[in-house]
């Protein structure tokens, strides 16, 4: 492999922060959507590493499923933004606590 | 060399992700990610995963990102002012034109490499005939599974998203 | 004669009270009645066609086995002996006239399913205790009795006062109860059989201590359903219940079973001469207790209650001097003319219209003369006037007491003679209050049906000539229930002593008659001094009782539910719940609705389990 695993799994983990900082941080549906879009790509990119490293296909085919199943997810979530919108008039998600206790 | 771009890319998918997570308009944000992931395939191309790399560019920066776009500007979600509509101004370009340069120039360079790796042995690749074997032969009860749950993600999709019904709407204005 | 017939005799008034319970509701009042009246006179015939298996050692038969484990075992079984045929016939015979007088006391009542059903299966809880052959089917009677006396007192159970009275008697007959209960578990410990003849037989095996506390628990168990001091409370108050009842349940049967008991068990009894002292004892002061309580009463059944009590006191005089004879002859002139005063007394009662206050009654002779000579020929049995069975049998035992000789009997002796004149004076106090003098109320009377009237004849006849049944030899008899019962009294007495004594219980006799007669011969109205307050509150035992025992009990109860109950257990429990619910308040601010939170709360477990993993991968 050209580089060790470890570097691949460190960059790996640094997208993932990101990823949940996004998550965690921003107010806006789209926003959050888009950080677990990143997370899902840095998992991505943990599956294709292990696959160079051991040097068997499945890891990539586990990735081709990870696209698939992200963009079925993608689109329903997208379709339930579009609604929820609708329904509130907004994306800020602090406007959607009707399931407080 | 190949170990350099590697380096190189990293740097560029963070970069481009740390950007795409600070802005404030949703569209931008999405830009920045377009780049990140094509970076990202460029990464998985090093890791020997050409065809996830096509894919990777294809459905998540081709299909995906766009489904964003779409959204977005249904929703009108991006804000819109007046300086907006004479066009953003020549810095905010900046950090999307050097990644893309970047981008650019790294893809340039593996074009042109040799494919064997530091020692002269060539690197592990998956072409897509192993990967059709192994997809179709190994994991073709998957694919099925995939097959059912992009339709049911569909119908879903489909179902949430429908505008509402003339009759709900009169009722509603109604009461 | 087949002995399984003796089965009948209880079985019969048993059917009649369950058919009565399962279906009386749905008949006519008149079907009721006359089941309930038809099973007590066939057991009545039964028993007087099988007479003769009770004769000398009598007949034992049992049905069945009902309990049977390791060593103890109890049937349902009979023993016919001549002390239980002499009292079958009474029951029996009793309970069929009142039967009959309660089918037209009760004919406007509402509920005579349930009136006719507990007053059958009184019946037959009676006729066990009267048959038993172990003491467990004896126990099974008791309580038996025990419940439907409660049932019946508090008949009329719409008012408080009726189903308290009920209560009162049901718990206090219950602590004599548990007397006897300890001795019955004692005897089996002792002999490890509960049969009666067998426990009578073995009775001098027993070392004479444990003999004698054994007979005070009896006695304490006897108390219990007899009345007798210090568990007398209840029967003055058992008077609320209707007539019948109190005739039925209060002068004949109930309150005799503690004599019976004491007769069954005399040969277990006699041998503990400490014991015999305290029956006697027991049974004299209730004499004179209750006799100066009837001095000041005013109500007509309430005077008769006392004078039962009195009476009964007197059957256990005699069973502690020692004469099974005299008590059970004493118990049998006594049924007749009690439950002849207490129909009497009904009858007073609906002539009087619903009066029971016999200051507020009087001249009632003129309103129905037959009821005055029926309720006369009581009186005087009662008083023991001269050759009525009450003189005999009261006699009898008197006698008996003096022969005996030594200074504890003499001083009991001087006692009942005493009290026998009190009796006189209170029995006539009644009767001229009752009847004679001028009419004191205004109240139109009620009808009396006939079938109160003419069930009352019979008895007078059988009060007034029962001294026939145990002539003395003095007045030329034969002693004919001494020698049934195989226990003849005999000649104890020189002549003279004896006719001596019988001139001074005439003294007592007029002595008591002249002063009712002075006093209330013309009676102005009320009259209230202190002291008869105190005698008519029956020298205020109730209010000590409250005092001394349910006071304390109630504080104790109270304790119980406020603090044990209310505060401990609930307060631990329900505090439980509190705490729970007030730690899920807590927990309940976790749902805010935002999603931003709980986004953050993935984030955090997910760095905890990212920490756990690294932590045992360093370990």
């Amino acid at each position: 492999m050209i580089v060790p695993l470890e570097h691949v799994l460190f960059l790996s983990a640094i997208l993932f922060m990101l990823g949940l900082g996004c998550v965690l941080a921003r107010r806006n549906l789209i926003m959050i959507l888009i950080g677990v879009e990143i997370m899902l790509n840095a998992v991505g990119l943990t599956l294709v590493g292990a696959s160079a490293f051991w040097q068997q296909i499945d890891g990539q085919i586990m990735v081709i499923f990870l696209m698939a199943m992200t963009s079925a997810e993608v689109s329903i979530s997208l379709a339930m933004v579009v609604y929820l919108n609708r329904r509130k008039g907004t994306v800020d998600v602090r406007a959607f606590d009707e399931m407080r206790g | 060399m190949t170990t350099v771009l590697f380096y190189i890319l990293g740097l560029i998918t963070v970069l481009a992700t740390l950007m795409a997570i600070t802005r404030r308009n949703p569209v931008h944000s999405v830009i920045y990610l377009v780049n990140s992931f094509f970076a990202l395939a460029l990464l998985f191309y090093l890791l020997g995963a050409p065809l996830v790399a096509a894919w990777e560019v294809i459905i998540y920066a081709g299909a995906i990102m766009v489904l964003f776009l779409f959204i977005i500007m249904m929703l009108e979600l991006a804000p819109t002012q007046e300086t907006d509509q004479m066009g953003p101004n020549w810095w905010q370009w900046l950090p999307v034109l050097l990644l893309s340069l970047g981008l650019v120039s790294c893809t340039l360079m593996l074009i042109g490499l040799d494919s064997a790796g530091p020692q002269g042995i060539p690197n592990w690749y998956a072409t897509p005939r192993d990967f059709g074997y192994a997809l179709f032969g190994k994991y073709g009860l998957a694919v099925e599974v995939v097959s059912f749950q992009l339709l049911f993600a569909a119908v879903g999709a489909f179902y949430v998203g429908k505008p509402e019904s003339r009759q709900k709407k009169i009722k509603k204005e109604g009461s | 004669m087949n002995p399984l017939l003796l089965f009948l005799i209880p079985a019969l008034p048993l059917l009649g009270g369950v058919f009565n319970t399962c279906f009386g509701s749905r008949l006519p009042q008149r079907a009721v009645a006359a089941i309930a009246v038809a099973s007590v006179a066939c057991s009545f015939v039964l028993t007087v066609f099988l007479w003769s298996l009770g004769a000398g050692e009598g007949t034992r038969t049992v049905l069945f086995s009902w309990l049977k484990s390791s060593g103890f075992q109890a049937d349902v079984g009979l023993l016919f002996d001549p002390l239980a045929t002499i009292m079958t016939l009474m029951v029996t015979g009793v309970a069929t006239l009142i039967h009959l007088y309660a089918a037209g006391y009760m004919a406007h009542d509402q509920n005579q399913a349930r009136f006719f059903a507990l007053l059958n299966l009184f019946v037959f809880a009676m006729l066990c205790i009267v048959l038993a052959d172990n003491l467990l089917f004896l126990f099974l009677g008791w309580e038996g009795v025990g419940f439907c006396s409660y049932g019946l007192i508090g008949f009329w159970y719409r008012k408080a006062e009726n189903a308290s009275a009920g209560r009162k008697a049901f718990i206090v007959t219950r602590i004599g109860d548990l007397f006897f209960a300890i001795a019955l578990l004692w005897l089996f410990r002792l002999f490890g059989t509960i049969a009666i003849d067998q426990i009578n037989g073995r009775a001098a095996e027993i070392d004479p201590q444990m003999l004698t506390v054994l007979v005070l628990l009896l006695l304490g168990g006897a108390c219990g359903k007899s009345a007798q001091l210090p568990l007398m409370t209840w029967l003055p108050d058992a008077m609320a219940g209707p007539t019948p009842v109190s005739a039925l349940i209060h002068a004949a049967t109930m309150v005799t079973a503690g004599v019976y008991l004491l007769c069954r068990m005399f040969p277990l009894v006699s041998l503990s001469p400490t014991g015999m002292g305290a029956i006697a004892l027991i049974g004299m002061l209730t004499a004179l207790y209750a006799a100066s309580c009837a001095v000041s009463q005013r109500e007509i059944k309430r005077v008769l209650a006392y004078s039962t009590m009195s009476q009964i006191g007197y059957m256990f005089f005699a069973v502690g001097v020692g004469t099974v004879s005299g008590a059970m002859f004493h118990l049998l002139t006594h049924a007749f003319f009690k439950a002849l005063l207490f129909m009497g007394a009904g009858c007073v009662i609906h002539l009087a219209g619903g009066e029971n206050d016999i200051y507020r009654m009087g001249g009632l002779k003129q309103k129905s003369p037959l009821v005055f000579w029926l309720f006369l020929a009581g009186i005087l049995c009662l008083a023991g006037t001269p050759l009525t069975g009450g003189f005999f049998s009261k006699d009898a035992i008197l006698l008996t007491a003096f022969a005996r000789g030594d200074a504890f009997f003499a001083l009991l002796w001087g006692l009942g003679v005493l009290t026998a004149g009190v009796t006189s004076f209170y029995s006539f106090r009644l009767l001229y209050l009752v009847f004679l003098g001028a009419e004191r109320q205004n109240e139109k009377g009620h009808e009396l049906s006939p079938l109160m009237l003419w069930t009352l004849p019979l008895l007078a006849l059988f009060g007034l000539f029962g001294g026939l049944l145990n002539l003395p030899h003095l007045f030329g008899g034969h002693e004919w229930l001494g020698h049934w019962l195989g226990q003849p009294v005999g000649v104890v007495l020189p002549v003279g002593t004896e006719l001596g004594l019988l001139l001074l219980m005439l003294i007592f006799f007029v002595g008591g008659w002249l002063i009712a007669h002075l006093r209330y011969r013309t009676f102005p109205g009320d009259e209230q001094a202190g002291w008869r307050n105190f005698l008519l509150q029956g020298w205020r035992f109730d209010t000590l009782y409250e005092f001394i025992l349910l006071r304390p009990y109630r504080l104790l109860c109270r304790f119980c539910w406020q603090g044990g109950d209310k505060a401990l257990i609930d307060g631990v429990v329900e505090g439980l719940g509190q705490l729970w619910m007030h730690w899920g308040g807590y927990a309940r601010r976790l749902s805010t609705g935002q999603i931003g939170f709980y986004l953050q709360g993935f984030a955090w477990g997910f760095l905890l389990i990212l920490g756990w993993f690294l932590l045992m991968s360093v370990k």
